[in-house]
């Protein structure tokens, strides 16, 4: 079977579009108020709940965001079940109980893939009904396979656990009894899959601290990426929030989890920055002025 | 069947920037809404394409038939979402026949007390939206009706007497505002 499989090559049925993050940060529109000057003020808040007037589509939307990452972390972690040969750890090989562990994350993503689904079409959303963003796979196509654990079991699983608990609280809070119990339970999957990606990690590279620097330091780009220009992080003009307790469970540490909400910050100012120029360049009227 | 020709629907702005939207295709797709329910009255479209966000609301500034209705649009109301900034007719015709359908409501006596799309609660802009979204797909516009149920189920809850609410608002033709606000 096939190793190291493009981005480009991934396959999907008529059903599904895809794009990249170039493409949507080319999108000159903007949710975000542009009219606070920081990122920690209190604008009106974006946060997802059910107190949102568009509340039940954006959740939607972020539900087939959340199907469609399934499917890229089944994706990814049976990529890296296969990619590697069994070894120490050195050499591009991976241990031979990493390969099980990755092989035990593509079977909790198949079933997540599955329920994501379901709560899908509960929720009114055709399959592949939005553009599938491609970039929680991208994280996956390292050649060095300790920054696929970066990449995918800190980063993208981290990002997951936020997704998770914000979908959790909104269907508790509108009393969506599906969606609050699947979303607990995926969630509980997540922690275990980051914490599987810490633990590696560390073990991998304890006699490589030049890969395991090299391991964080990629893990900080993508985590960057996956703010998605500010929808991720602790101000209210976020969609979603860190969540800081489940990913302490998960083995992230008050730093780490400072300096990914700092991240956060970082993203929302760039893409109001981007807006801001993309707005002069069209002749638009400023937002902020 | 009402006559309603493109020149009685404006739509602002005439060249978009942000999206790549065609302003005469929406006043063609509005002209059309409106022939199939009967409104003469003049159309204002105005579609705010600097967000992606799809709120839709209308106001009109009478009960007849010199009233001008004004339809406003945020452009993720129009959107094809499998590409994004591109225009979706499909629910452009869901989206503005929506609101198309509230302005009509507005001009039969019993929606008075109705009030402006602004003031709605989150609940009762569901509950119409659910009423308006039923007729919609008799009209033959494409609807998810599963979309709509999970609109009003998180308005209302999620249990058996919503879901008969919900399906008595979606059956309906003929409606006054006191039969909707409250959920139907």
């Amino acid at each position: 079977m096939r190793q190291f499989f493009p981005v480009e090559d991934l396959a999907r049925d008529e059903r599904f579009v895809q794009t990249n993050m170039a493409e949507r940060m080319k999108d000159g529109r903007t949710a975000i108020d542009m009219k606070e000057s920081s990122a920690k003020s209190r604008g009106a808040s974006k946060r997802l709940t059910p107190e949102r007037h568009d509340a039940s589509d954006a959740a939607r939307g972020l539900m087939h965001g959340i199907m469609v990452g399934e499917i890229q972390a089944l994706e990814g972690a049976g990529r890296t079940a296969h990619d590697f040969a069994a070894g120490d750890g050195s050499n591009d090989t991976v241990p031979f109980e990493l390969k099980l562990d990755m092989a035990r994350q593509a079977w909790d993503e198949a079933r997540h893939v599955e329920i994501s689904a379901k709560l899908s079409d509960w929720m009114g959303t055709e399959l592949g009904e939005f553009a599938e963003n491609t970039v929680l796979f991208e994280a996956a196509c390292s050649d060095d396979p300790i920054l696929r654990l970066a990449g995918v079991n800190r980063a993208l699983e981290g990002l997951a656990i936020d997704v998770f608990t914000q979908m959790k609280e909104f269907g508790d809070i509108a009393g969506d009894p599906f969606l609050e119990f699947c979303e607990d339970w995926m969630l509980a999957d997540e922690v275990t899959h980051v914490k599987m990606g810490s633990d590696w990690l560390r073990k991998v590279t304890a006699n490589d601290p030049d890969r395991r620097a090299k391991a964080l330091e990629f893990q900080q780009v993508v985590d960057k990426l996956f703010s998605f220009g500010g929808a991720r992080g602790e101000s209210a003009e976020s969609s979603f929030s860190l969540a800081r307790r489940f990913r302490e469970l998960a083995g992230f540490t008050d730093d780490e989890v400072d300096v990914i909400s700092e991240m956060d910050n970082e993203a929302l100012e760039e893409r109001k920055e981007a807006i801001r120029k993309y707005r002069e360049k069209v002749g638009a009227e400023p937002v902020d002025a | 069947m009402t006559d309603v020709s493109t020149a009685k629907v404006t739509v602002s702005p005439e060249e978009f920037t942000f999206v790549k939207y065609d302003a005469s295709e929406i006043a063609t797709i509005v002209a059309e809404l409106a022939a199939q329910l009967e409104i003469s009255n003049r159309i204002n479209v105005v579609v705010n394409e600097t967000t992606p966000l799809a709120k839709v609301y209308e106001e009109i500034d009478g009960t007849s038939s010199d009233a001008t209705i004004t339809l406003h649009a945020e452009s993720g109301a129009l959107e094809d979402r499998k590409h994004p900034m591109s225009f979706s007719a499909k629910d452009a015709r869901e989206s503005l026949g929506r609101i198309l359908l509230r302005a009509h409501d507005r001009m039969q006596p019993g929606f008075g007390e109705a009030p402006d799309d602004l003031d709605l609660t989150l609940a009762e802009n569901a509950a119409w939206d659910t009423y308006c979204a039923g007729r919609l797909t008799r009209m033959g516009v494409a609807v998810n009706e599963q979309r709509w149920r999970y609109n009003h189920r998180n308005r209302f809850g999620f249990n058996d007497d919503v879901d008969t609410k919900f399906a008595r608002l979606w059956a309906a033709d003929d409606l006054a505002w006191s039969d909707i606000a409250d959920g139907g």
